[in-house]
């Protein structure tokens, strides 16, 4: 009777386990300033919403999680994750991300039709950064205005660089291909040029955001690359620091919401996804962590409004890489940065 | 009784007792196995798959010894292993000595010195040197500071600081190897041989080093197969432009995706140690006939 008893009690305790465990949506992310924002602009109403709970796992870079995705053959153990446009198409022609269509997020159909096309159908754009100038306000007499500004002479011994394996490497290439006469997909060797001369110009190189944007808080450099996202964030801290859109333009960081195709609550992260792309959440988001957005008709602060990406203009200046052509080029580009612009630093 | 019953009454026990020896290292063995051998074998497997081809070639391997950069970073994970190996070795011979044979009130706070590094995290104990050995750092502020130099020493971001970065990780265990020999050799050697008249560099060179060889190499081949694998100090302690095999084995797998290329290099770290580990114990066996007396 006893053993009976017992077992029954352990399968009862089994079922409410499983219940519970069925109404937790693990979102995978990023730690940092970064886990506040959103766990108050989009988790926190999430779950009052649905009556769920989400479990925040910020462990990993988004590299790191598309590599466990792909260990594990798209069931990681967390139902959604923040990635990047060119990783949403890897995992989709891998099959290892879910596909997302209107009929299952029906706020994907709100999105900027060319910039949703770039992420591919297993990627949900949340949001969108572009590659800024970063500069001290204290340091710098004038403000710069260009990417060849990065070049002028007091910069000398000022500048640091992301390292390639962080995506803005790439992107600055072939930003600076595209300014020195070549094109940001089909001509890359300015862009090398260039970057060389700026290794030269710099202090070196660090992969990690948060340690590149040490360097210019405490002063060692006045300009560097960086998110505009970050870089609001920072002057929203009272940092010596602006930003600039450079008049060449940018390469925007095109950010991506995907459920692994093994996901164990597919459902619910769906409405994740969905929530996070609704009006109201995307106007949260853009107010608080700073970025812009895929989606045009959304209301947002005039500053807001004048420095992030929140319209069809805005988006129509930026240079827009082919993605599937930067995946194939990526590693013959790491081997030749690492060949010759790295050498070239002081 | 036949002669046959005679000796299958004689096996039987024989058998038990092998049983008996063997069984206590069927979990360990299934363990190994498991999570040691037939990951190895996927991996090997795995290396001859080029990224995106299909069919089992020989591709990666060609790319890797045939490319200047990569082999670049194999003969710097040499040195730097190479480096660190007789650093932690020198600098913990003389620890280990204090800690085998002196009775001073102060051996166990040494020995807690000794081992200390252990207590704080890799990555905390690198960022730390990174604070004192950068451009901007303690040592090079201090200096300037002085008026002793008017640009910073280059003490980071290169060979030297991941070779102290990785001598201050790894010397523990160096000491603790060479601890365990010297510990093996009698006192009464030594005393006995100053008695008879030798001086105290010649008891070191004649009596200690050749019996602790064995320590000595092991502490070598300790630091050498740690040095050659570990990826947080040069990581951060070597900067963008100091590539090792375990820096480059991380881009591949999480950066550019290419796990088969990878694996060769994961595989020809192996191989690298291996061969190491070889030399090691023919030189040890070499040296130890060699210096005996």
């Amino acid at each position: 009777m006893k053993r009976a008893l017992l077992a029954a009690s352990a399968v009862t305790l089994s079922s409410v386990i499983t219940l519970a465990h069925g109404q937790d949506l693990i979102v995978n992310s990023y730690g940092g300033p970064y886990e506040q924002i959103i766990q108050d602009a989009i988790i926190k109403p999430f779950e009052e919403q649905y009556g769920v709970r989400v479990i925040y796992d910020a462990v990993g870079s988004s590299q790191q999680d598309y590599a466990k995705i792909k260990a594990t053959k798209g069931r990681p153990g967390f139902d959604v994750v923040v990635m990047s446009a060119s990783q949403s198409l890897d995992g989709c022609r891998e099959g290892l991300l879910e596909p997302m269509s209107v009929e299952t997020v029906h706020n994907l159909a709100y999105l900027n039709p060319a910039i949703s096309a770039v992420a591919g159908a297993c990627g949900a754009v949340h949001e969108i950064q572009y590659l800024s100038l970063l500069y001290r306000t204290d340091k710098l007499t004038e403000a710069p205005t260009s990417w060849k500004d990065l070049f002028n002479e007091d910069l000398h011994g000022r500048i640091v660089l992301p390292t390639f394996a962080n995506i803005m490497a790439a992107y600055l290439t072939q930003i600076m291909a595209s300014v020195y006469g070549g094109d940001i997909n089909d001509n890359i060797d300015p862009g090398f040029e260039a970057m060389t001369r700026l290794a030269a110009q710099s202090i070196g190189f660090e992969q990690a955001s948060a340690i590149l944007e040490s360097y210019i808080v405490d002063g060692r450099v006045w300009a560097m690359p960086f998110w505009d996202g970050r870089a609001q964030l920072l002057v929203d801290s009272g940092a010596p620091v602006d930003y600039i859109l450079p008049e060449e333009g940018s390469i925007p960081l095109i950010a991506t919401l995907n459920i692994p195709v093994g996901a164990d609550n597919k459902e619910l992260a769906l409405k994740f996804v969905d929530f996070f792309l609704a009006k109201t959440s995307q106007e949260r988001w853009v107010q608080s962590y700073k970025v812009g957005s895929a989606r045009s008709d959304i209301e947002v602060s005039d500053e807001a409004r004048a420095r992030k990406i929140t319209t069809q203009a805005d988006l129509d200046e930026l240079l827009l890489p082919n993605l599937a052509s930067l995946s194939a080029n990526l590693a013959e580009w790491g081997m030749r940065w690492e060949r010759e612009v790295v050498p070239a630093a002081r | 009784m036949s002669s046959l019953a005679i000796n299958a009454a004689k096996d039987r026990p024989m058998r038990t007792a092998l049983l008996r020896k063997y069984t206590p290292l069927l979990p360990p063995a299934l363990i190994l196995l498991l999570f040691f051998a037939i990951p190895m074998g996927m991996m090997v497997g795995l290396s001859f798959q080029p990224k995106g081809a299909s069919g089992a070639s020989l591709a990666n391997y060609e790319r890797f010894f045939n490319d200047d950069f990569t082999l670049i970073g194999l003969g710097r994970t040499v040195l730097m292993s190479g480096l660190v190996a007789i650093c932690v070795t020198v600098m913990g011979y003389p620890v280990a000595y204090f800690l085998a044979r002196s009775r001073s009130p102060w051996r166990a706070v040494v020995f807690a010195l000794a081992i200390a590094p252990e207590l704080a995290g890799v990555v905390l104990r690198t960022y730390g040197w990174l604070i004192i050995l950068e451009d901007h750092g303690f040592i090079n502020n201090a200096l300037v500071g002085l008026g002793l130099i008017s640009e910073p020493l280059p003490l980071a971001k290169n060979m030297f600081g991941v070779v102290i970065g990785l001598t201050h990780v790894i010397l523990p265990f160096g000491i603790l190897s060479l601890l365990t020999s010297l510990q093996g050799v009698d006192p009464n050697l030594e005393k006995s041989a100053q008695i008879l008249g030798a001086s105290r560099l010649s008891v070191i060179r004649h009596i200690l080093v050749p019996l602790t060889i064995p320590g000595i190499v092991s502490s070598m081949l300790l630091a050498f197969t740690m040095s050659a694998s570990a990826y947080a100090t040069p990581a951060i302690l070597g900067g963008a432009g100091f590539k090792v095999l375990a820096t480059m084995v991380y881009e591949q797998v999480l950066f550019y995706i290419d796990w088969s290329f990878a694996a060769v290099m994961a595989n020809v770290l192996l191989v690298m140690m291996l061969i190491v580990a070889f030399i090691g114990s023919r030189l040890e066996m070499r040296l130890h006939k060699k210096l005996q007396f």
